[in-house]
Parts: structure tokens; sequence; C-alpha cells
């Protein structure tokens, strides 16, 4: 019995896939670090929108935060993958589609960025306004205080909070492989197909995940802290 | 000659929707000269001193830096127009300005806060403005903290730091926003004695306050505030000797033990 366990969790078969699953796993740090980008400076956007001054301004921010914090990755995905080409096709009068990769990225993008405005809203807001009335003063401007000033403070207030989103939006890459983007989960199902094994596959892509994330996050959250116990005295 | 004033006040008037904040309050700041303002919370001295480097925008009235208006620009046409927020930023740099709390950036080290704005605004190099800075942190007696970050520094020094950041523009003139006023006593002298020593060197400085001593021996003129008006103004022998009203001799007569 316990042979047969073993037998059925060895992981030879993930050693022996090794080089496709990695060039898998490398597929995930791309749609990673891709929707990440986008994730951020969109929702950077979104944040400084919500803390406009001018309504209208807050307003389109706000529709955006709901509108992306409350969409499933999943279905985000879908959509962008099928129905937005169909839609723009359609407005347009000619056929439209876009690579895999780019739906994943854009879908997963906007979703986070969802999210990370309201992370970038809340540090923005959480800088003393005596802050900015000292750069004012100085005489730099909007932008140099933004800049220089508000948003430096901002990112190491918030990066406690935006590695658990980094954390949620490396395993919410898993996702993509849902559209045929070439990832480490679409790589296991491609050798599940031809080995008929899926125990240990499965098992060692997600022990492979949980690794990787802990390490990282790990170390992001060593490093952060170091960062910020300087300033925060 | 009639000598122009480093800052010219006239009838500034601000309201914070239905709050009058200031009513009408016209002064003259001549160069080299020392202005404390004196009054009871919530008289308008802070929002005046915000009002004459434009943190605050004033309802109405004008603010002279040397004779330039600080919120019109008058064209060659002979129009007067908004001034754009660039040129007020360009005219802000004159005036140096201290926070009551301090308002240092917590991710700049001591250097960096005051070497920011020469390099960003002035435009100055890096190195000039390390030399700059390092004068001026040498002037509040700082030199050796030139690398700390503000939250190791007591808050005696954190004022004494943002003193630097202000001169470091190379202000034409300092306006000090209640300097001591969230400090412990034993820390406020060494913030007063750098404000001596500055006004010892000619600066023109305009300062809110509830240091009496200093408003007493530090100042020309001191300046009562009641209601957003200028209640009462004249040397300090006369506002501490014999005030003239009634309202600035009950306010004087709290501080007196």
């Amino acid at each position: 019995m316990s042979d047969a366990l073993l037998e059925a969790i060895n992981p030879a078969m993930f050693w022996e896939y090794r080089l496709v699953l990695m060039r898998g796993l490398a597929f995930n740090a791309y749609v990673f670090f891709s929707s990440a980008s986008v994730a951020l400076a969109v929702g950077l956007m979104a944040a400084l929108l919500r803390v406009n001054r001018a309504w209208p301004f807050r307003w389109i921010g706000t529709l955006h935060v709901e509108l992306f914090r409350n969409a499933p990755d999943y279905i985000m995905i879908v959509w962008v993958h099928f129905v937005l080409p169909l839609l723009l096709g359609k407005l347009l009068g000619q056929r439209i589609e876009w690579p895999p990769f780019v739906s994943a990225v854009v879908a997963l993008g906007f979703v986070y960025s969802g999210y990370f405005a309201e992370t970038f809203r809340a540090g923005i807001q959480s800088i003393p306004l005596g802050h900015l009335d000292a750069g004012r003063a100085c005489g730099m401007s909007e932008r140099q205080i933004l800049w220089r000033i508000v948003l430096p403070q901002v990112v190491r207030r918030m990066l406690p909070e935006a590695t658990n989103q980094f954390v949620s939006l490396f395993k919410a890459t898993t996702i993509v492989s849902l559209i045929a983007v070439p990832d480490l989960m679409y790589q296991v199902s491609m050798v599940i197909q031809t080995e008929m094994r899926p125990l240990p596959l499965y098992t060692s892509a997600a022990l492979t995940y949980f690794a990787v994330i802990y390490v990282v996050a790990g170390t992001l959250r060593l490093l952060s802290e170091r960062w910020r116990n300087k300033i925060y005295a | 000659m009639v000598e122009v004033p480093a800052i010219r006040v006239v009838e500034l008037r601000k309201s914070f929707g239905t709050l009058d904040v200031l009513r009408g309050v016209s002064f003259d700041v001549h160069r080299g000269n020392v202005v404390s303002m004196i009054g009871a919370s919530g008289s308008g001295k802070s929002t005046l001193l915000r009002c004459i480097n434009r943190l605050e925008t004033p309802s109405a009235g004008e603010v002279y830096i040397d004779g330039e208006p600080m919120g019109a620009r008058v064209g060659a046409n002979g129009q007067s127009s908004a001034r754009p927020l660039v040129e007020i930023n360009r005219m802000r740099r004159d005036l140096g300005m201290v926070f009551q709390q301090f308002n240092l950036w917590p991710h700049m080290t001591v250097l960096g806060n005051v070497i920011e704005a020469p390099i960003r605004v002035r435009g100055m190099s890096r190195k000039d403005a390390r030399a700059l800075g390092e004068e001026c942190l040498a002037q509040v007696h700082l030199s050796e903290k030139s690398s700390e970050y503000p939250a190791r520094l007591s808050g005696g020094q954190q004022q004494r730091v943002a003193i630097a950041r202000a001169l470091a523009m190379r202000p034409k003139a300092m306006l000090f926003d209640e300097p001591t006023s969230s400090l412990d006593p034993e820390l406020t002298d060494e913030v007063l004695s750098v404000m001596r020593e500055l006004a010892g060197r000619g600066m023109t400085m305009i300062v809110v306050t509830h240091e009496m001593g200093f408003a007493r021996d530090a100042s020309d003129r001191v300046m009562f505030l009641h209601n957003g008006q200028i209640e009462e103004e004249g040397p300090p022998e006369q506002i501490f000797g014999a005030p003239r009203s009634e309202r600035c001799r009950q306010f004087l007569s709290k501080y007196r033990q």
C-alpha cells in the first residue's frame, strides 16, 4: 500500500520533464511581471483619480476600482480573450484577435489594478499634508512633490500589503492555461495527457508554486522590513 | 527714494465657507526686520502666514514680495491677470517657511531634506548643493547629523533641520509658523537661539509665536491679532510695556506669572 502510494507521488516524472516544466514556470513569471506592471501603472493612475479634487475624476477612479475589483479574474480572462475581440470586431467591421498572452496580461493587470489602486490611495492619504506644504513652500511643483515626496513614502508604506497582492497575482497566473498560455499548469496538463500520471505531476506542480512563492515573498518581506525600519525608527 | 518693503500685505481677507478668518489685514515688513505675530488660537495668525506664501489662496487682498504682486501679474498691455501656479512656485522660493510640525521628509536623510529643493527647484548640481547643504546645517549647528534620518533626531534638532532646509533656498524672507509650539520646553531654546542668530544676521522674518520672550527681545515690531484683524501693533516696548488695547492687555496678562 505505502509502496503504491510512494510510486503514485514519485516526483521522478517531474524531474524527467523538468526543462519543459521550468519553461512553463518561466512563462508564469513572464505573465506575472507583465501583468504586475500593468496593474501598478493603471492602479496608480486610478488612485490619483480617486484622490483628485474634482469629483468627475474621483468618480471615474471609483468606477474603475469597483468594476475591476469585483470582477473574477477567471471571467475577465475569458471575456478579454473571447468577447472583447468580437465586440471590437463588430464595431470596426473586421475580424480582430490577439494572442492569449496579451489577453492574460490585460485581464490580470486590470483586475489587480483595482486592488493596487486602493493600496496606493490608502498610502497617498496616509502622507501628512504638511509634507506637501513643505514641498510647496520650497517652490517644488505638484509633480515633483508627487514623485519625490509622496510616492517614495507610499511605496514604503504599501509594501507589506502589496506583497500579499503580488502573491495573489502570481497564484492567479496559473489560470492563464485556460486560454492556452503555455505556463506551468498548461505544460503539466500536456505531460499528464501523454503520461497518464496526474498524481505526481500535479503534486509536484503544487509544491513548486509553494516553494517559489514562499521564498520570493519571504525575501521581499525581509527586504521591505529592513528598508522601512531605517525610516520609521 | 522710498524703499520697497520686502513683504507688503494689503487688505488681506480669507474665509473658509462662512467663517471669516482674516478680515482685512494690511502691514509692511521692511528688509532685515523681524516681526512677531501674537494672539490667541484661532485669531488667524497661521492662516495669515499661509496666505503670504499662498499655501492658502486669499479670498481678497494682495501680497507683494519686493513690490511684485503674488496673486496677479500685470501684462505688457497693463492688464492684470491671475498668476499661474508655475510663477507662484517661483515666487515661493524666496520665502522660506518653517512649520509647527517640522514636516521633514522622513524618507530622506537630513542632508537629503536640505538639498532636495536646491537640486530640483534651483537646478543646482548635486556637488554644489551638498556644499550649500553642509553650510546651512552648520548655521543651525547640526553638521554632524547630516547623514541621519529625521526619525533619529530630537524635536529641536528636527526643527533646526527644517530651518536649514528653508535657508538652503537662499530666501529673501523667512516665515515661522509657531516653530516651537510642539517642542518640549527644554528643546525650545535651541530653536529660538538659532532664530535669534538668523535675525542678528539681518534675515527678514515673520514669526507667529507664543514665545513672548522671543517676541519682546528679538523682534523689531509686534503685531497682536484678534478675530482676523490687527488689533494693535508697534515696537515690543509698546506692546509689552503699555499696550493700548484692552484685549491685548488681557491676552498678555495670561503670559505673566
